[in-house]
Parts: structure tokens; sequence; C-alpha cells
């Protein structure tokens, strides 16, 4: 019998450590903890109907995680921006619920609408911290004691995927340093988040870049200042503290100019998603119902399958659910192009009950496939990841001149094309840039982009190895690049990884992390260990290719949530690198003075 | 492996082979599923109830996420497995609803994301405002009450009235003042002091307010309200109607600006119109609606999977019920709809949404029911069903004597529990049970309780069933059931001696 309760025991150790490490691995979804927040403020304010009084950002944040059908579900009937277009109708009737930003034009306003209140009565929700000055003026104002509940809520950003979340910063720099109002908003930004999870973390940044060093000192402060919110239970096996690490976009310049293949970021490249909304009005012959689109995973079953999906899989993912309806509706006219499947959706109404999310992306995968072939970019890209990923200088400068100075290649294209050659092969002995330049300037006005770009993210401010340039010195990375080009290519359009990837890649393993991203509150630290949750926020914006990377890790097990100030596109991210070195007196490009956009870079 | 519940782990460790139907703790070999369940019901009880609410979701998930450890994860999916079988076995025979609970609860706890950190500053706003507030209040109340003896026998000469306002709140002297207070400005001819009616005051005919002796009546509490308090302003500023100046009561802004605080702060404690009346009574509906939305969902269910605890016309009936109820959700909110408002306001486009929510719930919960099954359909399922226990059983018999003649231990006890457990069983599953201890229970009316208690059942599940409770049918139908077994049991014992006090105090356990 002993050998039984042996057994017994062994067993019930098994799972009391599987229960443990359940215990422990308490999902972390940005989605989720929005949601959480706002059913909490539906349900604290009790039974009756309600009106919500947001902000713009607010209810952005808002609508990420809720379609309207679900606030009417929580008895939220009417909404209303504090800050535009209010009306002076009474309804005392109501309650309301105010989620909004602590900005001071908000205390204000708010101030305003408690001492003279249309609504019964008041549940406040601060999305951030408040100062305690601003909580005794709103005290002050609240004469006719209509405010029942005072809150912070840290749903302080907007959550585009589970993981991965975005602050709708479009231009967090000026003259290569932080604009002050973008910092604060990126600190309690990364502040919300770390709430919303319950995690304490150590603060690593990129040694060297000034913005990640800042960022990382004030939220540090911040942390400090308010202790009590970040005491969490301590976990007693001794695992490592949760990391945030501070990166700089201009680290990786290459993952944002590339094209992308898969659905979501493809249609964000081509298309522009914006707060999980796609605007296709002003694409000629798109129906008028998808003028605007919604793309959110949480409420469109097809596009949270898919959206990591790549072109070509996604469109046979539509083929054969409308070969499936076919079979069903007993027609057997074959689809063969994208054309086709628009003809047949057309002639079948019922289709359009059956799957009416599959019609909205049958709309937006043929203006995908529509500009790809528009714009020859099949072919464009294949160039772009050979410049990405491989050391060829004469071939690729070869059919980089044959390419831009071709008419039919776009010229957005062909500048992208420079810079990427540009970045690549800044020290390189024979770099042609000023001849790639030439041809540039004699199809457009657009050669001051190179210049200002190499300013922003050239070789003097990268550190981590974003071209995989093979140093004998790093042993690792050498037979990592051997095994790489043994295994050959799968896809030739996708064969670029974000460095985003490697770098978590490293940190799992536990490597020395100090030298590169040393930490601010290094006694946090006490042994080296791998964390087990990582949140990463790129200032400058991160991509949706980078979101893929952190999604395949996720799916390895490991946790980790990915930010950034905004969420680039090449154009976008073109954008924001000229108004970040605008104004700037360039240093490291003197050889392309000719092709300053103003004098003042001299 | 031939059988299914044998446990690989005493294979590994004991060296020899142990094959049948092997308890997982005590490896006891127990000859037939049957018996295996029992004994894990009776000897394992406690430990089990943990153990097995914790496998069944653990396993299930920790195959999913834990892919990390993939050793681990195959050892313990091929445990997770059986266990699983096991304890959906346990869970037919057993009816233990606090193990399902602490089940869903485990559940719950694994799978939801903890809520982020919140702070409250509520208290601290509370004891900056409270203070003011109740410094107010103390005023507004003096206010009040002068106002109260100013409109209670208030003269109707202009002259009389002068003098009865100057009798209540005694007038500031006037003299020492040039200029009004309120706005700076000096006193002249053109310009005259005027006193604020409720504290004395001075100022000049632009700074006064007038008080509308209605609202003034009802502030005093000497009328009632109005009955749509919320369309009209009660208190208007003084400025527009010559004869409210006339005849309203003059005061300053203060004085004012304390009895409209007070007018709000009634209105949005008591503001109860039509739409928030018409509202609270669809929300009472859609409260009602969701339990029996549930109950005839799990009516279908059961009725699908051949049991017939509850019936097709319990079913038809919940169903015609919750179509009343979506009906008047419709009509209710068809009435705020029709309720007169402006144009473009944003009460319309509140009644709107209000409308728009109904017509969700009831497109979604309740049209989309499923529908109905067929009568003879169900028939066919019950069949079905009472073929595959009775195959069970046979079965189950049968592997149990091989498993006898295998080891050669036939313990005479064990056969005969065997048998009796079978047939209970077997008596369970069989429905067309209900009619014949209604006829044993008419030749033997003497008296005996176990009948009584069965036809007062049977008269209590009649009573629910009219009531639409179905949740009170469900268990004294079970309740019923057990006792229409037990008597059945007990008869055989009974034809032979009486021992009617036994019998008793058994039915007292029931």
């Amino acid at each position: 019998m002993s050998t039984v309760q042996e057994i017994k025991c062994i067993f019930i150790k098994k799972v009391n450590l599987i229960v443990q490490r359940l215990l422990q691995k308490v999902t972390m979804n940005l989605i989720n903890g929005i949601r959480l927040y706002i059913e909490k403020m539906c349900s604290e304010s009790g039974p009756g109907m309600k009106n919500m009084l947001l902000d713009r950002e607010t209810t952005s944040i808002i609508s990420m995680a809720f379609s309207q059908s679900d606030m009417l579900q929580r008895e939220v009937y009417l909404f209303e921006r504090l800050d535009s277009g209010r009306s002076n109708e009474r309804m005392k009737y109501l309650k309301c619920i105010v989620f909004i930003r602590p900005t001071k034009q908000n205390i204000q306003l708010l101030a305003n609408e408690l001492r003279s209140p249309k609504y019964g009565s008041y549940y406040i929700y601060f999305s951030n911290i408040i100062p305690r000055t601003d909580i005794k003026f709103l005290a002050e104002c609240d004469e006719s004691e209509s405010v029942r509940e005072v809150k912070e809520f840290y749903a302080d950003y907007l959550s585009v995927n589970p993981n991965l979340f975005s602050l709708n910063i479009p231009k967090s720099m000026q003259r290569l340093n932080w604009l002050p109002e973008a910092l604060t908003r990126s600190v309690q930004g990364i502040i919300g988040v770390l709430l919303t999870l319950r995690l304490n973390p150590v603060i690593r940044y990129r040694a060297g870049s000034s913005v990640a060093q800042n960022l990382a000192k004030q939220i540090f402060e911040q942390i400090t200042k308010d202790s009590t919110l970040f005491e969490f239970r301590q976990q007693e096996n001794g695992a490592a503290p949760p990391l945030l690490l501070l990166l700089d976009r201009r680290d990786d310049p290459v993952t944002p100019l590339l094209h992308q293949w898969t659905y979501q970021a493809m249609v964000h490249e081509l298309l522009t998603i914006r707060n999980n909304r796609l605007d296709l009005s002003n694409i000629q012959g798109v129906p008028n119902d998808f003028k605007e689109l919604v793309l959110s995973g949480e409420q469109d079953e097809f596009y949270s399958k898919n959206m990591y999906a790549n072109f070509g899989e996604i469109g046979s993912t539509i083929k054969s659910l409308m070969e499936e309806f076919q079979r069903k509706a007993k027609d057997h006219k074959k689809v063969e192009s994208i054309a086709d499947m628009k003809n047949f959706i057309e002639s079948y109404p019922q289709f359009k009950k059956m799957s009416g999310t599959v019609q909205k992306h049958l709309c937006i995968m043929g203006e995908l496939s529509n500009l790809t072939s528009k714009r020859n970019l099949f072919e464009v890209s294949e160039l772009e990841q050979e410049i990405a990923c491989k050391a060829e200088h004469s071939a690729q400068l070869q059919r980089i001149k044959k390419i831009i100075a071709d008419e039919r290649i776009a010229i957005n294209d062909a500048v992208k094309l420079v810079v990427l050659y540009a970045l690549r092969y800044e020290r390189h002995a024979n770099c042609d840039t000023s001849g790639l330049l030439q041809i540039i300037k004699m199809r457009s006005d657009q050669a001051h982009i190179i210049p200002s770009l190499i300013e922003y993210a050239g070789t003097h401010v990268r550190q981590g190895e974003v071209f995989s340039l093979v140093r004998i010195t790093d042993a690792v990375k050498l037979t990592r690049n051997l095994i790489k080009g043994l295994k050959g290519v799968e896809n030739v359009f996708t064969q670029h990884t974000p460095l985003l990837k490697e770098t978590l890649e490293d940190i799992f393993k536990g490597r020395e992390l100090d030298p590169l991203y040393p930490a601010i509150n290094s006694e946090l630290v006490p042994f080296r260990r791998p964390p087990q949750e990582v949140v990463v926020f790129i200032i400058g914006g991160t991509t949706y290719e980078e979101a893929l990377a952190v999604h395949q890790l996720n799916n390895n097990g490991y946790r980790v949530i990915l930010g950034g100030t905004t969420i680039h596109n090449s154009q976008s991210f073109i954008d924001e690198a000229l108004a970040a070195t605008e104004g700037l007196q360039f240093k490291h490009t003197k050889s392309m003075m000719k092709y300053y956009a103003t004098s003042e870079n001299f | 492996m031939s059988n299914p519940f044998g446990e690989p782990d005493c294979e590994i460790v004991n060296g020899e082979i142990l094959e049948g139907f092997l308890c997982p703790i005590c490896h006891e070999d127990l000859k037939s599923l049957e018996f295996l369940t029992e004994h894990f019901e009776k000897t394992h009880a406690e430990e089990q109830d943990v153990l097995k609410s914790i496998f069944k979701d653990i396993f299930s998930k920790a195959k999913k996420k834990i892919k990390l450890n993939l050793d681990e994860k195959f050892d313990f999916s091929r445990n997770s497995d059986k266990s699983i079988a096991l304890t959906s076995r346990i869970e037919e025979t057993t009816v233990s609803t606090t193990n399902v609970r602490t089940r869903l609860n485990i559940y719950n706890f694994m799978d939801q994301q903890k809520e982020g950190v919140e702070r409250s500053h509520i208290d601290y706003f509370q004891t900056v405002r409270n203070p003011r507030l109740e410094r107010y209040a103390s005023e507004t109340n003096k206010l009040v009450i002068r106002l109260h003896k100013l409109v209670k026998d208030m003269p109707t000469d202009a002259l009389l009235r002068k003098k009865h306002d100057q009798n209540i709140v005694p007038w500031l002297d006037g003299r020492s003042v040039k200029l009004c207070p309120n706005c700076a400005k000096s006193f002249h001819i053109a310009r005259r002091q005027h006193h604020c009616r409720l504290c004395g005051s001075i100022m000049c005919q632009e700074c006064s307010k007038f008080l509308s002796l209605a609202s003034a009546m009802e502030l005093a509490s000497l009328t009632t309200a109005y009955s749509d308090s919320s369309k009209q302003p009660i208190i208007s500023s003084g400025s527009t109607t010559s004869d409210l100046q006339r005849n309203g009561i003059r005061s300053c802004s203060h004085c004012f600006w304390l009895l409209d605080t007070r007018q709000e702060m009634h209105e949005s404690h008591t503001c109860r119109p039509l739409i928030t009346q018409i509202y609270l009574e669809i929300q009472q509906l859609r409260k009602n609606v969701t339990p029996d939305i549930d109950m005839y969902l799990k009516i279908i269910g059961s009725l699908y999977e051949g049991e017939s605890i509850l019936t097709l016309s319990d079913a038809s009936a919940l169903r015609g019920k919750i179509g009343q109820i979506a009906e008047a959700i419709d009509v209710h909110s068809k009435r705020i709809l029709s309720l007169p408002c402006e144009q473009g306001s944003r009460e319309e486009s509140l009644k709107k949404s209000i409308r728009l929510s109904c017509i969700q719930l009831i497109k979604e919960k309740m049209l989309s029911l499923p529908p109905l099954p067929q009568e003879d359909e169900i028939r066919k399922i019950q069949d079905r069903k009472r073929i595959e226990t009775e195959q069970r059983i046979a079965s189950e018999r049968k592997m149990a004597m091989e498993a006898y003649e295998r080891y050669g231990l036939a313990v005479s006890t064990n056969t005969q529990k065997n048998t009796e457990y079978v047939q209970g069983c077997d008596l369970r599953s069989l429905d067309n049970w209900s009619a014949r201890p209604v006829s044993t229970a008419g030749r033997t009316q003497n008296n005996d309780p176990l009948v009584e208690q069965i036809n007062i059942i049977k008269g209590y599940i009649k009573q629910a069933r009219q009531d639409m409770n179905f949740d009170v049918v469900e268990t004294l139908e079970t309740n019923l059931r057990e006792l229409q077994k037990e008597f059945y049991e007990r008869q055989k014992p009974l034809r032979q001696s009486n021992e009617t006090e036994n019998n008793k105090s058994r039915m007292d356990d029931h």
C-alpha cells in the first residue's frame, strides 16, 4: 500500500504544480483589461438609463473594446462628448458616467458641468492618476451633491489587439527630442498598461538613446511617487520580476519601411487603419455600406482568425468559403479570380446573409490586390526584402537603379527603396546614394526624404544589428546567420524578421542585458533570470509586423505586450522622421547637402 | 489495453500488470463499472471531490496552455483523459451540485483576467464637499422657513404686503449704502435701492431676481409639485415678465441661487417622468425572462437527451410565456418611442436607442430560441436511450461475470448487490414506471406513508407546473422517482412482513 500512497503523493504534487503555474499565468490581454474596467463602470452606477460623457481620446479607447450594441446591453443609451457639441438639454432622469482623461481642460469643463448639472447623478472615472488639487477643485464645484463616485480607472491606451497597444501620437519628437506633451502622454499610457495588468516591472531602456532614458526616468519617478498603486503580491517562488523595455524606433528603421504581406499589416500599409477603422470612402467602386469598415478581432471572427495570415492564404480561405456556399446553392460556376468572386457575391443575396463579414473582407482584398498589381508590389517587395536581408551590394544597386527609373513604379515606392539602400550601405565603400538621389530628384521633389531619414536613423544612432551585418567578434550571431543561410528562405516576401524578435528571444534566453539595455531601478534585479512578462514600448511607433512577431512568441508560451507611441506604416513613419528632423542641423549627411529640404539643415 | 479504466501508474510501479476496474486511488479491483463508481463515491468521496474537480479543467486547460513542457504535457494528457472519463461517470450517478459549483469557481478563476488596479477618491471628495454643502443646507433651510412665513398669509395690497415682508425679515438700513453691492453702481433717483425679501440686503433693480409665487409656495411646501416638473423650470429669472416682478418675491442673487440649487437637488432626487417608469417595467420584464430562457434551453437539451423529467408540454408552455414577454417588451418599447418629444433632441435619440436595444434583445435572445422537438422524435430518442441502457447493463453484467470466472472469486454478497444495483439502475431509466406504482398504490391503500408522500408530491408537481416553476418541478420529479423506486423495492419484503415502523423511519430519511 505504501507504493500506492507514494503514487498518490506524486500525483497530487504534480497537480498542485500545474495549478500553481496556471494561477501565476494570469492572462495578459489588454482588450480584456479595458473591457473589465468599462464593465465595472457600468455596473457600479447601478441599474437605470445611462449617458456616457467622454472626451476625444476616451471615445476611441472605448470604441476599440466595445461596439455600440455592447454598450446598449449595459444600459448606456447615449454618448456625449465633454469637449464638443454639447446641448443644454436637461435629463435629470439619466445617470451620467463620466470617463475622461485627467487633463486641465477636461477638469475645467467637468467643473462647469457640475456647477449646473444636466443629469441626475454623476459617476466620474479618470483614465489616469489625477492630482489631489483637481479633486478638491471638483468637489468645491459639486454644490448640488450629484457626484456619487470619483475613481481612477487606468484604461488610458488604445488596445488594438489583445497584445498590442498604441497611444495615437503620430509625431513624438522635435529636433530629435521629446515633444513635452508626447512624453507626458507616453508616461501616462505606459503607467495605464502596467496598472491594468498589475505589473511592477524592472525598467530597462535602450542605452544611448536619450529619449528612451528620459522616458524611463519619468516612469520610474511616477511609480515611486505612487508606490501604493504598485504594491502587488510578490512572487514567492523567486521568479524574476516583469520587464518594461523601452526601445527607440531609430534602432530599426527598416521594419516600418518594408512592404507587408500579412493581412492586418498589409491593410495598414496600403489603406491605413485608424483606431481599428478603415476609411474607403475615397476609393472608387466601393459599395456604400463599406465606406467605413470596422476591423476588430473582437467583433469579427474572420478577421481575428486571419489577421496574421498572409495575402495568399486569405485569398484561398475566402475562395473556399465561397465554394462551400456555391455547393450549397447547387451552382457549379467556377470561381477563379477576385472579380469572379465579386460577381458571384452580387448575384447571391443569400450569401450576404450567411456571411456579411466575408463580403467586407472580399471588398478589402479586392482593393489590396488592385493596388498590388497597379504598383508592381511583388517586384518592389522582393527587392526590399533582399536589401534588408542579404549583402550583395552591386547586384542590388543595379536592380534599384533599374526599378526606380521605371515610371510604372510609384515614386513613394522608389523613395522607400533608396532610403533602404542608403540606410543599409551608408558606410559601404562603393555606396552610391548620390547617384540614386539624382534619379529621384529627376522624378520628383521628394529627394530630401533620404538625408532626413539618415539623420533620423542612420548608423550613428543605431546600435542593434538591424541588417544582420556579421561581425567576426560576435560568434553567436555568426553561427545563427549561417544556420539561417543553410535553411534557405521559405518565402521571398516575408524573409525579414524584425529586430525586436531577436531582442525578445535574447531576453527569454536570459542573456546579459545590462550593456545594451541598462535598468533604471536595478534594485529590483537581484539575480539574472529571464522575466516571465515583458512589456515593450517603442518610442517613435511600432508596426504590425512586430505585432505579428510578438503574437508568434506569445503562441509559444511567452507573455509579451507590445506598444508604441503609434502604429506606423511606411508613409506615417517617413512623416514622423521628417517632423523629428525638421529645423535640425544635419551633421551626418554633408555629402547630400544639395538635396536638403531647407537651408536650416546646413 | 483492453480495459479503458485500468491505471497505467500501477503497472509501472508494481511491475506486474493489473487489469480490470481498478480504483485509481487504492487499486482495488472492483469487477464492474457500477461497482467502481459506487466504491469511488463511498470510499473516496472526500478526497476525490477536490481532485476530480480540479482534474477535468486543469488538464484540458493545461493541454492547451502549457505547450512548453512537451514531455509533461504528454504524460499528463494521458492521465487527464482517463480522469475525465472517470469523473464524468461519477457525475452521472451522483447528483452533487456543490461539486459542480466548485469546479465552476476554479474554472472562472483561472480563465478570467484580474481587473486592473483602481483608486477611489470619493472619500477625499466628500470631505471637501460635505462641509460646504452642510453650510449651504442650513442657510437654505433658514430661507425656506422665511419663505414659508412670507407666503403664508400674504396680503394682496402692495403697502400692506411691504409691511408684512418687513415684519418677517428686517430690512437693512439703506442710508449708509451708496453703491449696489452686486454691480457696484451708485444709487440715485433713477437707480433706486431695493431689498431682498429673504435676507433684507440691498441691491439695484437690475441685480434683483424674482421668485414666482407659485414656486415659492412649492419651495415652502405649501402646495404639491407640478405633475411634470421636468418640463418647466420652476424658478424663472425675473426680468422676463412684468407680472412676475409685481407679484413675485424679490430676492438677491445669492438667496436665489441657494433656493435654485435646493430645487435642483429636489428635482434630481424625485424626477421620475413617464419614460423612466416604462423603462423600469421593461427592465423588470427583462429580468424575469432570463431564467425562463435558461430553463427552456435546459428542458430542450434534456428532451434531446431522452430524459423525461420535464415534458414537451412543459417546454411549449414555457415557450408561450417567453413569447408573451417578448411581445410585452415590444409594446412597452414602442410606447417609449411614441412619447412626445422635440425633434432632433437628445431625448429622441435616447428613445431610439432604448427601442433598438429592446429589438436586439428580442431578436437575439427570444426569437432565436431553438424550436420544440417533434413528439415522435422524442419518443424515438427515449426508446433508443432505453435500449442503450439495457445493452449497457447487459454487457456490464457479462463483463462482471467474465471477471469472476477469471479470478475465481465468486463472493456471493457481491453478486447479490450487483444484481440489485443493476435493477435499480434499470428502474430509474425506464420511464413507463410512473404509471405502475399508482396502480399498486391503489391496491395497498392501507395508509402507507410512502404512498401518501408520493401522492402529496404529485400534487405539488401539478401545482408547480401550473405556476411554470420548472426548477421545482425538476427537483420534485427526481424526488418522486426515488420514492417510487423505494416503494417498489419495499413491496417484496412488505408482503412477507409488515414492518411499518422500520419503514417509517427510513421514510423520514427522505
